[in-house]
């Protein structure tokens, strides 16, 4: 596509020029990541030495096994997806019925919840933390999954409404209106013949609170007592504590918290990218 | 034809909305209040508390630290703005030509926006520090700097230091965002505008960039907002200082509630955030209004 | 026949025990102890295990958050029934009526002696007479060195500066830009970090709180500002919390820091090099020993469950035998009468032992963080050139006098 936007080169030549460009300055923008990993394997003098070392001087697998077999990583990675897969269900299911009502019904009173919508967004969240905590209290879902979900999707909700109502309005209500013709209820026409179009934007958004979810901070620690329900994001923490952090811990913690999410990501983002053509236009 | 306003529409609409409200709107409410009331420690677990007004509002004002974090706040938020916007553009741009690795190298660099603020905050405090800062010592090795740059313990450069973090943090979701919405313009549209003899830059200037419009202006949107509330990784960067140069709202606000035991203030402050927000949304949903109607 | 007997038997057994855990109470526990070997853990342990009335369930909250999760505990009414405060905050609670009165208990307690406490944890954990907190542990600080390349650079290590004059001197020398090495570090992090590490500094100097604008005060600003300005120490040590600037030692880069014992095991671990420790300077002339009383506290929220319990707890923890667990991560005991037997790193416990006993206290205040954080700006604007150090007490000065007013220290 870049092809009609640049100077006529032939193709070839123009992909050959991207990748010469494209792989060093991939390396310049990931270098902190680097960084990252190979301070899970320096000691933790080591990370503030002056002049800095590019490459460990003793690589050592002590933080990444203390990380692993001490602190038990594989618990903390499982909440995190205990938490993220029913956010990011029940972000989809809530999300796509409002952003197709929102699209179809056109009326000041969508544009007015699409802004509050927006709006709640930018409280800062520490201090919803405390009344969301009296919500939960009240409820009796204090210290369980489903009250760190509930929270969540709230957030991740937003999202999903905000980037899903443009896409619903590409698809065309004659559509349904043909659909209605032919007998279909109003659901019918949304479950067979609107939602299969959307399927790409729906896995963007899904994808998207997917990593939202799992990288949630505050509503765990604010609704979690107990340390073995908490997911990575907390579980981090227990690195930096009053006397000291353990760095190099903490960025082989994160080294490895990275990893599902970004496997998830280079799988799906082929389709995520690509497909959104086939959903859109028709 | 399909009624517009059936029921099940509603209740579509409603379900979310009501949801979001419950969830979001009661926390809001309570810090409202609190904003409006003299909270101490001593009355923090009642809900009726003495009723100031504004007076919260009026102490924010006319603390010169809220005024310059305010400013800070804006000025993070609108280089954000514009830097992710133009940079994911131009990475999307990028990697839409399909050579060798674009895929692999794309998702690659989503990694940055996967970590958490805590290590993003770390790895680049450790980057930046002057002495034993990468960052200081490939410049000084390239010749570029005689002197290291004290870019988080100088209060000038502090500010400019997050934003360069933050930038790198969050680029490629604004990236995979705007590259998804590249792929969704027809073809057809670039052969019709070659037919006429528009060059390249016309083409992106008539085809590319009215097609994108939508999509940067919501990912303008987002970032606005997720810009406003960045707090994990300012405060293990820099904890807002150098003397507040680099403090935003909801580092501020967090400090008055919970370091400085000043919850009416730190709600104040809050408030003031959702106002702020309140005329971007605005701008952000007339715009969209338009393009639908259009 | 004998069958039933037999389940008779078993049933009644089963109702024993299942009466027996019933009987057990609960005691939450909230703290931040992330570190495998601290005392905390082999505390619980052992009183889980000493009786049956009691079982304490901890747990670890991420050290940055501690206040805030306090906070929120007491917005919603679920604080735990024991839980370890920093020593300056204790004061904003207890002035809140947030802290049980432990006065009595601990009068009446046959193991916790406050007459031999140390003098600073007997007077902290203190509000207007009664008592909210006890010190669980103590630390202070003092000035650790690299032996090494103080011989390098000609000085003796057996011989480290006593005085302010020395030090500046021995950090002039020590300091080498080729080599990326400072003559000194030290904490001035925009958080009670900094004030923790500079209040040694104004009261060796002769200065006081209530008097941030008089010269004593300003002469040991000067003393921090100079060493900055000069290059003997790192213009980043603003940014720097106080592990940071160990880190910075460990790595060899700064020649002296200014520390406390929480940093042994890891310096043990990591600093390749003949590191030591000696007691902060004097000023010359003045020769007031002086540092900072440190510490977290055990408290019991306002609210909590189990006061008795708690109490308890905190009894057996401030037993010599926890103590003794305690120096294995650097923790020393606010008593006095303990003497840990073969302690680790014999030199560096003698050395802060010694500098315990001229540990002032920090308050207490109930509004602590409203009057340490004008002594931060000041020092982040005398230390960044933004404000001669004279002025900027001049303004910090001013931003607390309103409050001692209403409340004096």
């Amino acid at each position: 596509m870049t092809a009609v936007l640049l100077p006529s080169m032939s193709r070839r030549t123009r992909r050959v020029a991207f990748s010469v460009l494209g792989f060093p300055g991939a390396a310049i923008y990931l270098f902190p990541i680097y960084w990252m990993l190979i301070s899970g394997f320096k000691s933790s003098a080591e990370i503030f030495a002056n002049p800095p070392t590019f490459f460990p001087r003793a690589p050592s697998l002590e933080a990444f096994h203390s990380v692993i077999v001490q602190e038990n990583i594989a618990r903390y990675l499982a909440n995190s997806v205990i938490i993220a897969v029913p956010v990011t269900l029940l972000t989809l299911a809530l999300g796509s019925i409002g952003a197709y009502a929102m699209s179809r019904i056109r009326s000041r009173l969508v544009d007015l919840a699409l802004v509050m919508v927006l709006l709640l967004q930018v409280f800062p969240e520490a201090l919803i933390a405390t009344p969301i905590f009296i919500i939960f209290k009240w409820v009796g879902l204090l210290n369980t999954f489903l009250a760190v979900i509930l929270a969540t999707t709230s957030k991740t909700l937003a999202f999903a409404l905000v980037i899903l109502r443009p896409m619903f309005l590409q698809v065309p209500s004659e559509l349904e209106d043909a659909a209605h013709v032919d007998g279909c209820t109003r659901f019918q026409a949304f479950w067979r013949i609107v939602l299969p179009l959307m399927q790409a934007p729906l896995l963007v958004v899904g994808a998207i609170s997917f990593a939202q979810a799992y990288g949630e901070f505050v509503y765990p620690i604010t609704l979690l007592n107990q340390q073995n329900l908490q997911p990575g994001s907390v579980g981090i923490y227990a690195f930096i504590g009053a006397e000291f952090a353990d760095w190099h811990r903490v960025m082989a913690f994160a080294s490895i918290y990275v990893l599902p999410i970004l496997a998830l990501f280079l799988l799906l983002q082929r389709n995520i990218v690509s497909g959104l053509t086939a959903g859109a236009l028709k | 034809m399909a009624p517009s306003r059936s029921p099940l529409l509603h209740v579509f609409l409603v379900a979310p909305v009501f949801y979001l409200l419950a969830m979001v709107g009661f926390p809001i409410l309570y810090n409202v209040a609190m904003s409006l009331q003299d909270v101490t420690l001593r009355n923090l677990g009642q809900l009726v508390r003495p009723f100031v007004g504004l007076d919260n509002f009026r102490e924010l004002i006319a603390d010169p630290i809220f005024r310059k974090v305010f400013v800070n706040s804006l000025a993070f938020v609108g280089v954000n703005v514009a830097g992710q916007v133009s940079l994911g553009l131009l990475a999307a741009l990028f990697f839409a030509e399909s050579f060798a690795g674009a895929h692999f190298l794309r998702g690659l660099l989503l990694a940055t926006w996967m970590l958490p603020g805590l290590v993003v905050g770390a790895l680049w405090k450790w980057m930046f520090a002057s002495q034993y800062g990468v960052v200081n010592f490939v410049l000084a090795t390239l010749h570029l700097i005689r002197e290291p740059v004290h870019w988080l313990s100088d209060p000038a450069v502090a500010m400019t230091s997050v934003m360069i973090a933050h930038v790198w943090y969050i680029m490629p979701f604004s990236m995979i965002l705007i590259a998804a919405a590249l792929t969704a313009i027809p073809q057809d549209l670039y052969e019709a505008a070659a037919l006429d003899g528009a060059g390249p830059l016309a083409r992106f200037r008539h085809v590319t960039l009215p097609a994108l419009r939508p999509t940067l202006l919501a990912v303008a949107c987002l970032v606005t907002i997720y810009s406003m509330r960045a707090f994990d990784m300012i405060f293990a960067l820099t904890q807002g200082g150098p003397l507040d140069s680099s403090n935003v709202l909801p580092l501020l606000s967090y400090q008055f509630s919970f370091q400085q035991f000043k919850f009416g203030m730190g709600a104040a402050v809050g408030t003031f955030a959702v106002v702020f927000v309140l005329a971007v949304a605005v701008v952000y949903v007339r715009t969209l209004n338009e393009d639908v109607r259009a | 026949m004998t069958i039933k007997k037999l389940l008779a038997g078993l049933a009644a057994v089963a109702c024993l025990t299942a009466s027996e855990a019933m009987a057990q109470k609960v005691i939450t526990l909230w703290h931040p102890y992330n570190a495998e070997t601290d005392m905390i853990y082999y505390g619980i342990r052992t009183f889980n295990e000493s009786q049956k009335d009691y079982r304490i369930e901890a747990r670890l909250v991420p050290y940055t958050q501690l206040t805030a999760e306090m906070i929120k505990a007491v917005a919603t009414g679920t604080p735990p029934d024991l839980v370890t405060l920093n020593d300056p905050v204790v004061a904003s609670f207890a002035s809140q009526d947030q802290l049980i009165d432990i006065t009595d208990r601990i009068k009446d307690s046959k193991v916790i002696n406050l007459s031999v406490y140390f003098k600073g944890p007997q007077t902290s954990g203190v509000w207007q007479g009664r008592r909210y907190s006890i010190a669980r542990e103590v630390n202070t600080l003092a000035l650790y060195y690299n032996a090494d390349l103080f011989r390098a650079k000609g000085l003796d290590p057996d011989k480290p500066p006593k005085t302010w004059a020395e030090v500046r001197a021995a950090a002039e020398k020590l300091t080498d830009p080729a080599g990326r090495v400072f003559g000194i570090g030290f904490c001035a992090h925009a958080s009670e970090q900094s004030t923790f590490q500079f209040l040694p500094w104004l009261w060796q100097a002769g200065g006081s709180i209530n008097k941030l604008d008089a010269p004593e005060a300003i002469e040991a600003l000067q003393f921090w500002t100079d060493l900055v300005q000069k290059g003997y120490a790192s213009k980043d040590v603003i940014n720097q919390q106080q592990n940071d600037v160990t880190n910075s030692f460990m790595a060899g880069n700064y020649a002296m820091a200014v520390g406390g014992p929480w940093e042994l095991p890891r310096i043990q671990k990591d600093a390749k090099f003949d590191w030591r420790v000696t007691t902060l300077p004097v000023k010359d002339g003045k020769n007031i020993q002086a540092s900072s009383l440190g510490g977290f506290h055990f408290a019991i929220p306002k609210g909590a469950k189990e006061i008795d319990g708690a109490f308890r707890a905190i009894e057996f923890m401030s037993t010599p035998s926890i103590f003794q667990d305690g120096w294995r991560s650097g923790l020393m005991a606010p008593r006095s009468d303990v003497d840990i037997k073969d302690p680790l790193w014999p030199k560096a416990y003698a050395v802060f032992r010694e500098q315990m006993k001229f540990a002032i206290q920090r308050g207490p205040h109930p509004q602590w963080p409203d009057l340490s954080r004008p002594i931060q700006i000041a020092i982040q604007e005398a230390l960044t050139g933004a404000k001669p150090p004279a002025q900027a007490l001049k303004e910090a000065a001013q931003k607390i006098q309103p409050i001692l007013a209403k409340q004096p220290l």
